[in-house]
């Protein structure tokens, strides 16, 4: 006889479209894979020999919840060189990856809090994470002239409204845009002003070509604002799920302890291998970066020849295009997968990885 | 103001935390084999990284690692399973458990639950908003899950009945047939199964384990969770897995997409390594274990304590009622006294404050030392010094 308790729990499910949302991969799944935001590079020599090392040395048990200290000093360290933040190891907490760093801050942070303004477009992954245990979410709308960033006035009228807490990504996940040093000023002193509180996903910005400050950064942020993202992208370890929160002291108990509970802690081998990634990033980081931003502009020069139209954006790993679902089907049919900016709350709309790829995928459009 | 009392697996993990001063500590309450994981598998996951096996993995995880967790279900547990729509891959036990859980508790749903239990239950279910329904086990019983009683505890809003077998802490295994007349009570109630063998490999003397979901009937309705951390020596991996049927499997995907994305490649690759390699590390650990639980007993046995009989498992569960004291009392001045790490009864259940929770996962002369010290201190504190 057909269990009825097991078709409630697969009804319940089926009925939650927040959870049941697609997630798009960390890493491109073949070469003509376009839909990540992650490089799929080679593990550099130093890495494997720094990973190999602390396992053969027997570092293959448990280690603290939120990561090994030396991993969370380096990834202080690299959020104040890269994002100009001010955290201590005492603030982080190592993650299995940027999505378990969304899941931990969007239900831990949002427990203390009616409600959660999210904008209208984001990572698939943040509305997944908002179905696992349902929150009231405010939506703020997307500002599509500014790279489907919500504007200042959006953040402002859901404050106004009552909403203390905000999940906002810069550079956005679908474009790559990042807010200017202005806004995300505007942005802090809000906070302040309504004794607010912000998870700010900054994971593609060490992608942006220049300045980027986190909202972290700012004056009135230190207590305010949650960071979460990918440590040390492109350094060939997107599959090896290694993330990081960079929360305010008063909230890492709760987040930690959450951690122990999902995970006990990330993995040992992951957390050496990062922490090597940390010695060498700064050198390897910044050759990818000008390969990537000089691909970047390639790709937009080629875009533009297909009559395709280019959202603004400032991060190099990622290129977002206007594009009707003829062309999502050519590009198909050409053998390139794409990031289906519907994924995002944004149809008519694709984002690339920045890759040479790319590039071909444009020119089977011509 | 008073400091707040830590509970639970906060208890834990402030022990744990002062444990790490003392030099000389001995640690008996952490489920962490003092074994490093074996050589071949840290060397397959050094050739995989050479290889530059680190591309994509869906969240389910690898095919390869999906194919040898069918193997392994099929082999030990004798559970049938299609590695491509009814295996996914977790970081490690603890993510399957909470996985388990949500999958298939909603708020106000009730889960049965044999007590004492792994406390992490009792903390997804929370999160869940499910309800725990204790159902008591004794040592006089050996931690018998009774399934009288485990009836008995069935109402309206029973969803879920939880089997850890071995169990941790108290070490009982269900024999089979309490299992199936168990199995029969989820089927005539339309209970869903949560099973934990995590242990599953270690089972003493004449005791046997059996998965539900290898009976007739069982497996449509259970979800079954296991881990390379105990068996493999692999804790610091973070590599587990929950098998099912593939309709229940579908939606534990998408919890496990939504929670953590996927599973680090390098643990999947040492995975595979752990479980379609040589096996002799695994038969060692498990043979050394065999000889320390002696050890412990024997040593219990003239120190004239009362336990339930560990059937299975890495750990003793052992009454200090005669003490006088709450086990969180205990387990402190072992530690700050003896500095011996024991995990307290009361970190389990609120109804356990007369247990401490002893691991044998270490080397048996530092086993020796440390239950003598554990002498010392029960003695100390009988004579209320």
């Amino acid at each position: 006889m057909a269990s009825q308790t097991k078709a409630d729990i697969l009804a319940g499910h089926d009925a939650n479209e927040a959870l049941n949302t697609q997630l798009l991969p960390p890493v491109a799944r073949r070469s003509r894979d376009l839909s990540a935001d992650g490089l799929r590079s080679f593990l550099d020599e130093r890495i494997i020999a720094a990973s190999s090392e602390a396992l053969e040395a027997g570092q293959t048990h448990y280690v603290d919840v939120p990561g090994i200290a030396p991993l969370r000093a380096a990834i202080a360290n690299y959020l104040g060189a890269s994002a100009g933040a001010s955290y201590e190891a005492g603030n982080i907490i190592v993650t299995a990856g940027v999505q378990e760093s969304r899941f931990l801050t969007i239900q831990m942070i949002g427990a203390e809090f009616e409600s959660i303004a999210v904008p209208t477009v984001a990572h698939p992954g943040v509305r997944k994470a908002l179905g696992v245990r349902e929150r009231t979410v405010i939506p703020l709308a997307a500002d599509v002239e500014g790279g489907y960033l919500p504007a200042v006035d959006a953040i402002a009228g859901a404050l106004a409204a009552g909403c203390r807490l905000l999940y906002l990504e810069s550079p956005a996940r679908l474009s790559g845009a990042a807010y200017a040093d202005e806004d995300a000023a505007a942005i802090s002193r809000l906070l302040n002003e309504y004794d607010a509180m912000a998870i700010w996903d900054q994971g593609l910005a060490p992608w942006v070509d220049g300045k980027y400050n986190s909202l972290a950064s700012f004056e009135e942020s230190p207590s305010l604002v949650t960071s979460i993202g990918e440590a040390f992208p492109g350094m060939g370890l997107a599959s090896w799920h290694i993330g990081y929160i960079a929360a305010p002291e008063a909230h890492v108990p709760a987040m930690q302890s959450q951690k122990q509970i999902m995970a006990i802690c990330t993995s040992t081998a992951a957390q050496y291998a990062a922490l090597e990634a940390s010695a060498i990033f700064a050198e390897a980081h910044n050759r990818q970066l000008a390969h990537l931003s000089q691909l970047r502009s390639d790709l937009i020069e080629l875009a533009r020849a297909v009559n395709l139209e280019v959202i603004a954006g400032s991060a190099a790993n990622v290129l977002a295009l206007r594009a009707s679902q003829d062309t999502i089907a050519n590009l198909n049919q050409a053998g390139f997968e794409v990031a289906d900016g519907a994924l995002f709350g944004a149809p008519a709309v694709i984002r690339l990885s920045v890759s040479a790829a790319a590039a071909d995928a444009l020119q089977a459009l011509r | 103001m008073s400091k707040k009392k830590a509970e639970g697996t906060n208890l834990l993990y402030q022990l744990i935390g002062e444990a790490r001063q003392y030099d000389d500590v001995i640690v008996m309450g952490r489920g962490d084999p003092d074994f490093d994981t074996p050589a071949h598998i840290v060397a397959a996951a050094k050739q995989a990284m050479i290889h530059h096996h680190s591309d994509y993995t869906p969240p389910e995880g690898l095919p390869a690692l999906r194919q040898a967790i069918a193997d392994r279900v099929k082999r030990v547990n004798n559970i049938d399973v299609d590695p491509a729509t009814e295996v996914v891959v977790t970081n490690g036990g603890q993510e399957a458990l909470f996985l388990m859980v949500l999958a298939v508790l909603s708020p106000g749903d009730e889960m049965i639950v044999p007590e004492p239990n792994y406390n992490t239950y009792a903390d997804s279910l929370a999160f869940a908003g499910g309800v725990k329904v204790e159902v008591q086990t004794y040592a006089d019983d050996d931690f018998r899950a009774d399934p009288a009683a485990v009836r008995a505890a069935i109402t309206d809003k029973s969803r879920a009945l939880l089997l850890v077998s071995p169990n941790n802490p108290a070490a009982s295994v269900i024999s089979p047939g309490d299992m199936k007349t168990l199995l029969d009570i989820a089927i005539e109630h339309d209970l869903m199964v949560l099973a934990d063998d995590i242990y599953d490999l270690f089972v003493y003397d004449d005791f046997e384990h059996l998965s539900p979901a290898a009976l007739p009937g069982g497996k449509e309705r259970t979800l079954t969770l296991n881990a390379l951390s105990k068996a493999y020596s692999m804790t610091g991996w973070r590599l587990g897995w929950i098998v099912g049927p593939a309709d229940l499997m579908a939606r534990v995907t998408e919890l496990k997409a939504a929670i953590s994305g996927g599973t680090s490649v390098i643990s999947q690759q040492a995975g595979i390594a752990a479980l379609t390699g040589p096996q002799d590390a695994v038969e060692m650990m498990a043979a050394a274990y065999r000889r320390r639980r002696r050890l412990v007993l024997d040593a219990l046995d003239a120190m004239g304590m009362k336990y339930g009989l560990p059937q299975g498992g890495q750990f003793v569960f052992a009454d200090i009622s005669f003490t006088g004291l709450d086990s969180g009392e205990v387990a402190q001045r072992m530690l700050s006294e003896q500095h011996v790490l024991a995990y307290p009864g009361s970190a389990f259940s609120k109804d356990r404050k007369d247990y401490l929770r002893m691991t044998f996962l270490q080397p048996e002369e530092q086993l020796i030392e440390g239950l003598e010290r554990m002498k010392v201190a029960m003695q100390n504190i009988t004579a209320g010094r």
